[in-house]
């Protein structure tokens, strides 16, 4: 999902004859749509899954996965799910179609189709998918301060654990919750607590790297997702975020309150099994630690040592031992 | 057979299509006899079903009904006479579909 960019219109067609590549590109010429293809069922679910194109025109004949099967698969990863999908197939009869719209396809189309009818099918498939996409941005932010929910980070992070798996590459999250916040709410009111998280939120949002997700995951509790950042890194916009945090007090009715958040910091590295439920539950661990250790610190779980937490300071040595 | 004209001949959106469809369909029918020879009804019945679903699309309506007959025969088992004249029907009809001259 890419709410902020204008809708790029990209078609992926997957079929395996190329007459019917030619003649779909052709025919969606007045459309305006960036038409790819692919021949073969694996192929085409690979394409979906690197470029997510708007939408996708579906063979169900197909010489590897038949369109049935790659529907499947489309409809169970996160990162392809709200693609939408039309079949466009020389199978006529009721049951494959109704197989095809229960799989999650938005439509089903006859070969040889009308091409007036395509357009209009195709346009309206993009209709729906643009304001599924709106939709799913306003259920995704969080009202209070504008980052993603704790539902956008589930979700995204499925995505990019798909990613990370796909390509070797690392991922970090951070999780952070700010040091006895009840009592900053008990002293001076919700209203004041309220905007003691948004501003924490926007110091988040600043030191974050384009590419990172920030996401309000609870009540006091903030989650960064770092794709392609490994554990050193991940610790370090960790201890930066903390040193910002105590740096910046905060002024009421003349008194000067200082607000501090602490960090437990985890990655991808000799993580097993990959999964939302395991990194989570890392950076938890290593959070737990840096509270039950004081406060205002960021813990970290050592990739190499199963396990293992250990402070900031500590992590910092080891590097340069 | 008669020489077959594209219904979208005129259409400047698909002329050039027609024509490549044109080029490539002897080579088609070629390789529906080969397959047909070699016993490879499997393989038959996929080219049978693109063509199917093709042909229509090139403004060659007949294409798709011959081809939807072959595919017929082969999904159905049915009698190597009927398989054989049909994919022989099919091969002609390949070979007579003409696009204008130009592009």
């Amino acid at each position: 999902m890419n709410p902020e960019a204008p809708n790029p219109n990209r078609v992926l067609v997957v079929d395996d004859s190329e007459f019917i590549h030619e003649l779909v590109r052709a025919r969606l010429r007045e459309e305006g749509l960036q038409v790819e293809h692919q021949l073969t069922g694996e192929a085409g679910l690979r394409h979906a899954i690197d470029v997510q194109p708007d939408m996708i025109l579906l063979d169900i004949e197909l010489p590897d996965l038949n369109g049935f099967e790659v529907c499947r698969q489309l409809k169970e990863r996160a990162e392809t799910r709200t693609i939408p999908v039309i079949f466009l197939t020389g199978q006529s009869d009721t049951a494959a179609k109704v197989r095809g719209l229960d799989l999650g396809a938005v439509d089903y189309v006859i070969k040889p189709f009308d091409d007036v009818e395509l357009r209009a099918r195709v346009r309206a498939a993009l209709r729906t998918k643009r304001l599924q996409d709106l939709l799913q941005q306003q259920s995704f932010l969080d009202g209070l301060t504008g980052l993603w929910n704790r539902g956008y980070l589930d979700h995204r992070l499925e995505g990019e654990l798909n990613i990370a798996r796909r390509y070797e590459r690392r991922l970090s999250l951070l999780l952070g919750d700010i040091d006895h916040f009840k009592r900053v709410n008990d002293s001076f009111g919700h209203l004041f607590g309220d905007y003691v998280i948004q501003r924490i939120a926007e110091a988040l949002s600043t030191h974050a790297r384009r590419s990172d997700i920030a996401c309000r995951y609870g009540g006091e509790e903030f989650a960064l997702l770092l794709p392609s950042a490994g554990i050193d890194e991940a610790a370090l916009v960790a201890e930066r975020l903390r040193i910002a945090v105590e740096a910046s007090p905060f002024h009421l009715r003349g008194t000067q309150l200082q607000v501090t958040i602490s960090f437990g910091v985890a990655s991808t590295e000799g993580l097993d099994p990959v999964t939302n439920e395991s990194l989570i539950a890392r950076a938890d661990r290593a959070l737990y630690n840096a509270k039950e250790a004081g406060r205002n610190c960021v813990h970290i779980c050592v990739p190499d040592q199963p396990g293992a937490i250990c402070s900031f300071t500590d992590f910092q040595s080891q590097l340069s031992d | 057979m008669d020489p077959i004209r594209s219904v979208y001949e005129n259409d400047s959106d698909m002329a050039d299509l027609v024509r490549s469809f044109v080029a490539e369909a002897p080579n088609r029918a070629q390789l529906l006899d080969d397959l047909l020879s070699g016993g490879e009804l499997d393989e038959l019945q996929r080219l049978a079903h693109q063509l199917k679903g093709a042909g229509g699309g090139y403004g060659f309506t007949l294409v798709t009904d011959v081809a939807a007959r072959l595919e017929d025969a082969l999904k159905e088992g049915a009698a190597e006479s009927v398989i054989k004249e049909r994919t022989s029907t099919l091969c002609e009809v390949l070979r007579a579909v003409r696009a204008p001259e130009g592009g």
